[in-house]
């Protein structure tokens, strides 16, 4: 592991920053605890949001008893109910996630460390889950600026392992969280099964799904040389190449279509996509660019 | 360009070499297309490595032959070296070896800086050209020659053993001869010749190539049987041919060259005012322009031979071009002096700007004369040059024989020994003059009795016969005649025989006259009456006597061996040469000392115990070697009808001598070898920086 990952995960500078922000959910959820969102879910709030007729078994608490005595009408009165979000982070820990400098799988838990504290801080419910071959035991959900701490300590104990299985962890995830709300998952997506099958797990579920695709520099631009015998991390598999200008101009092309195709496959389905690589500072992209995507207001 | 022949080839490697130098490429091909020395590489993933592979396997040949790029290049480069150990050539010589004997010039001459850095230089360059020009049986040797030939190399095929010997090639300031070059040329020519177990085969010509100047006497009746001469003039082409009146002769005037010279030097006493003495020579200059410069007479401290001469005396001198100038110096006795003379002119030969000569240490001859009272012969001593000259003894036979005059003579005590009629029994220790007896020894037991012979000739030639004009009317009464042992010289011939001869003896010379100058006191010949006689005695006097008046009337060339008359009994002296170094020379069989290393020119000091002293000089003085002229070169523009007399006539073959030298680099190997460093270069630069294509 590079001197990198022993750097703590978040620096105070940085947690100011992210308390000025506040997650933003495109989607209204049902939430288990009042939170400081409102929801489009009418219930017991302060804020009033219309009328409808009384039925038998409504809370006599909510009708309102003014437009009764001008209409000699029961009307409850509704009220927008503020509720909580579930914020869930799906982070890959394979080993092909152990590359770069920082690695993937460090870059990945500053953004998720970073997507947890601006949860936490918004009073959202943060769930952490990890998957490398499976769906590991994740943590169990937090609430609460209080509880940033277990999000560090967990995360900093992570190691990769494994080769990855997107397709069962997201499959394991779904039935695991039947809650709505927001998932993000962060991974290199560089799975030989495909990411098409995990992925239609999540938006079967109908949560917001954000997708960061996280590559590092050198598989953007591949610094090899010579005739090289290529083994893959995760499960060992060779590939014999020799390096030349139209072998990197084909590589090259073939990161873009797949790239490229992730991206379009996300966005036909909902999914916001964003494209980042290790050694674009992770601050920068939780605070401009997962802003600019929506993410964090 | 003329050296553009066809390309031949003459490689060293056999034909199992060849074979496997043949599998080097199939090796490198195969073990790209085997990939084995794939360098492994852990990455994240093969995912897209795979996919790209896989639309690559698409591609045709050209595209996998591309990707090797390093391949290519390492194939372009074996091919390279087995180009350069191919050996290709431009002109050269193939299989049967040639021969080559280099002669190198390396006379007084070439030291001349009017080409860069000197003549001997370029000599020795175009000889090294010859040499790296010869292929694997060529074999060559290296001769160099001043006024003696070297053999520096003797045949072989080494060429970097050759290189260096002609690297030990050093310039000499002896004249040049080149008829000892031929000699030892031709001599290794012989075709029986065995040299370093190396045949010299009757096929094989040697070529004979002569690096010189041409600052030489034409060799005449030399004979170069199969040698092939070809002369390579070392030094600045001559200038324009001009047209001059058809019967002037071009040969007489030499071309200018840029040199002025001391060409003679000598010290002698002032006949009328003998206590001065006068310093005379005579400078040469060979330039196109007149010149004016200045001689200066220096005194060198024997005392301290390094240290820089004193200034004695200048004079100015204006000397006309191509012309002489004298110029004499006057000098009172102070004894024995060292001098030398200097002028001051920057020209392209340094060497002859200085010229050495000595003044003093007069030696009178001291002899002995043992005859019963001839007047004529008593009286001829009594002159004042005799006197001045010579020490002289008169003793008539029977007190010769007497135990001091026998000691004294077996001592050495005398140069010169007169035996008038009279005949010892043991040789002196001195030089001999008989008249009327011979001297002892069984080649002389046996005369012939001549009756009034007639004189029919007399060697002029010899220095006893100096001056000698009259002989032809001289009357002879009895004479006496042997036959004169072997390495005599005649001196008087007669009908019946030679009756005066010079015969060496054991370092010493024994001059007979066959016939007494007087019998019973009556003339046996009217010799003595004639002026010839005195001078012959004078003559006697000079050669055999040992005398001088200075020191300064000897000069020695260099190279050459110097006999040093020293007064010294021990059987070694030590002779200084002019850079202060000392060398013991012994005495000779023949009792005198001989010192073979005067080389250079300057001043030498020989010394034995008890403070005796001789200095000599050693002085170049020789009109060829210090014109800088180049000969055996037509000028440009030259007609055709006088091109014969510029050759150089070595016997009766005329040389034409060429200033075209050898193309030294017509090997092409080396330069295919820097291609494939070259391209080795490159590879390494592709391979570390990354470059596509």
């Amino acid at each position: 592991m590079p001197e990198v990952a022993n750097l703590p995960l978040l620096d105070p500078i940085f947690l100011h920053k992210l308390e000025q922000l506040e997650l933003v959910s495109k989607k209204i959820f049902v939430g288990r605890m009042k939170g400081e969102r409102r929801s489009k879910r009418r219930g017991s709030s302060v804020e009033f949001a219309d009328h409808r007729n009384y039925t038998s078994g409504d809370d006599l608490r909510h009708i309102d008893w003014n437009v009764y005595g001008r209409l000699d009408k029961l009307f409850l009165k509704l009220f927008l109910e503020e509720e909580d979000l579930h914020v869930y982070t799906l982070l890959d820990t394979s080993l092909s996630m152990d590359f770069g400098d920082p690695t993937k799988l460090h870059y990945g838990k500053q953004v998720a460390a970073a997507l947890s504290f601006i949860g936490l801080v918004n009073n959202d419910r943060v769930l952490l889950d990890t998957f490398s071959t499976k769906l590991d035991g994740g943590m169990p959900s937090i609430r609460g600026r209080s509880q940033m701490y277990r999000v560090v300590h967990y995360l900093d104990t992570l190691k990769a392992s494994g080769g990855s299985d997107l397709k069962a962890a997201a499959k394991s995830f779904a039935i695991k969280h039947t809650g709505k709300g927001i998932v993000v998952v962060i991974s290199d997506f560089l799975d030989k099964n495909g990411y098409e099958d995990a992925l239609r797990y999540l938006v079967a579920r109908n949560m917001d799904i954000y997708v960061i695709h996280v590559l590092s520099r050198e598989e953007v631009d591949p610094e090899l040389a010579g005739d090289l015998r290529l083994v893959d991390a995760e499960d060992d598999d060779m590939a014999e190449i020799t390096v030349s200008a139209p072998l990197l101009q084909r590589y090259k092309a073939t990161l873009n279509a797949f790239v490229g195709g992730l991206k379009e496959w996300c966005t036909q389905r909902g999914i916001t996509y964003i494209f980042t690589t290790n050694d674009n500072p992770f601050d920068k992209l939780v605070l401009n660019y997962l802003r600019e995507r929506g993410l964090v207001k | 360009m003329n050296n553009l022949g066809p390309i031949q080839f003459a490689t060293p490697l056999g034909g199992l070499a060849w074979a496997i130098l043949a599998g080097v490429p199939v090796g490198i091909i195969a073990l790209y297309f085997l990939k084995l020395r794939r360098h492994p590489v852990q990455v994240p993933s093969t995912l897209l490595w795979r996919r790209s592979l896989e639309d690559l396997h698409v591609n045709s040949l050209f595209q996998r032959l591309r990707r090797n790029l390093l391949l290519f290049l390492q194939l372009l480069t074996i091919a390279f070296v087995m180009l350069a150990l191919l050996g290709p050539r431009l002109k050269g010589t193939t299989g049967q070896g040639q021969r080559y004997v280099l002669a190198i010039d390396n006379s007084a001459s070439m030291s001349a800086t009017d080409i860069t850095p000197s003549r001997l230089e370029k000599a020795k360059e175009e000889a090294r050209k010859v040499v790296e020009t010869m292929t694997g049986n060529d074999l060559a040797m290296i001769i160099s020659f001043s006024d003696k030939a070297r053999v520096v190399s003797n045949y072989t095929g080494n060429r970097s053993e050759l290189t260096r010997r002609i690297d030990s090639v050093t310039p000499t300031e002896a004249p040049t001869s080149l008829r000892e070059a031929l000699q030892v040329a031709a001599g290794l020519a012989n075709p029986s010749k065995m040299v370093e177990g190396v045949a010299a085969t009757s096929i094989v010509t040697p070529e004979l190539k002569i690096y010189t100047d041409g600052g030489f006497a034409d060799v005449d009746g030399f004979s170069l049987g199969n040698l092939k001469p070809e002369v390579f003039v070392i030094g600045p082409k001559p200038p324009a041919y001009v047209a001059t009146s058809p019967d002037a002769d071009t040969r007489s005037k030499r071309n200018a060259s840029d040199n002025v010279a001391i060409l003679a030097l000598q010290a002698r006493r002032n006949d009328e005012k003998t206590d001065l003495f006068e310093v005379f020579g005579r400078a040469h200059n060979y330039r196109a322009v007149a010149v004016a410069t200045e001689a200066r007479l220096l005194r060198h401290d024997p005392a301290n031979p390094k240290a820089e001469p004193t200034l004695i005396d200048a004079i100015a001198l204006a000397i006309p071009a191509q012309s002489d100038q004298s110029f004499k110096f006057d000098l009172p006795d102070t004894g024995l002096a060292e001098l030398e003379v200097r002028i001051d002119v920057k020209d392209a030969l340094a060497l002859d700007n200085r010229a050495f000569t000595l003044v003093g240490s007069p030696r009178k001859a001291r002899v002995l004369v043992i005859s019963e009272g001839n007047r004529y012969l008593n009286d001829t001593w009594k002159t004042p040059l005799a006197e001045q000259r010579a020490e002289v003894t008169m003793i008539t036979p029977d007190a010769a024989k007497a135990e001091g005059s026998t000691r004294a003579v077996a001592a050495g005590n005398y140069d010169l020994v007169i035996y008038d009629g009279t005949r010892p029994d043991q040789p002196p220790e001195a030089n001999a003059l008989y008249f009327g007896a011979f001297p002892p020894g069984p080649a002389f037991e046996k005369p012939k009795d001549l009756d009034q012979p007639a004189i029919l000739d007399w060697n002029v030639a010899h220095p006893l016969m100096q001056y000698v004009r009259d002989l032809s009317t001289i009357r002879i009464l009895k004479a006496q005649t042997v036959d004169p042992p072997p390495g005599s010289t005649t001196l008087i011939e007669t009908n019946g025989g030679p009756i005066a001869f010079v015969t060496p003896r054991s370092g010493f010379v024994d001059a007979v006259i066959g016939f007494p100058l007087m019998v019973n006191r009556e003339f046996n010949t009217d010799w003595p009456l004639k002026v010839s006689f005195p001078l012959f005695l004078a003559n006697a006097l000079e050669v055999m006597g040992n005398a001088r008046e200075s020191l300064g009337e000897e000069t020695h060339a260099p190279g050459l061996p110097v006999t040093l008359r020293v007064e010294s009994l021990g059987d070694s002296i030590e002779v200084a040469d002019p850079s202060g170094k000392n060398l013991t020379v012994k005495r000779s069989p023949q009792g005198s000392f001989i010192y073979q290393n005067a080389d250079v020119t300057g001043l030498y000091n020989a010394s034995w115990p008890n403070q005796g002293r001789l200095p000599f000089a050693v002085n170049l003085f020789d009109i060829r070697e210090s014109d800088l002229s180049v000969r055996g070169l037509a000028p440009d523009g030259a007609p055709e009808a006088l091109e014969e007399s510029y050759k150089i006539k070595i016997g009766y073959n005329p040389v034409q001598g060429t200033q075209k030298t050898v193309s030294a680099r017509n090997d092409w190997w080396w330069l295919l070898a820097t291609f494939a460093l070259i391209v080795v270069l490159l590879e390494w630069y592709i391979y570390n920086r990354r470059v596509y294509i």
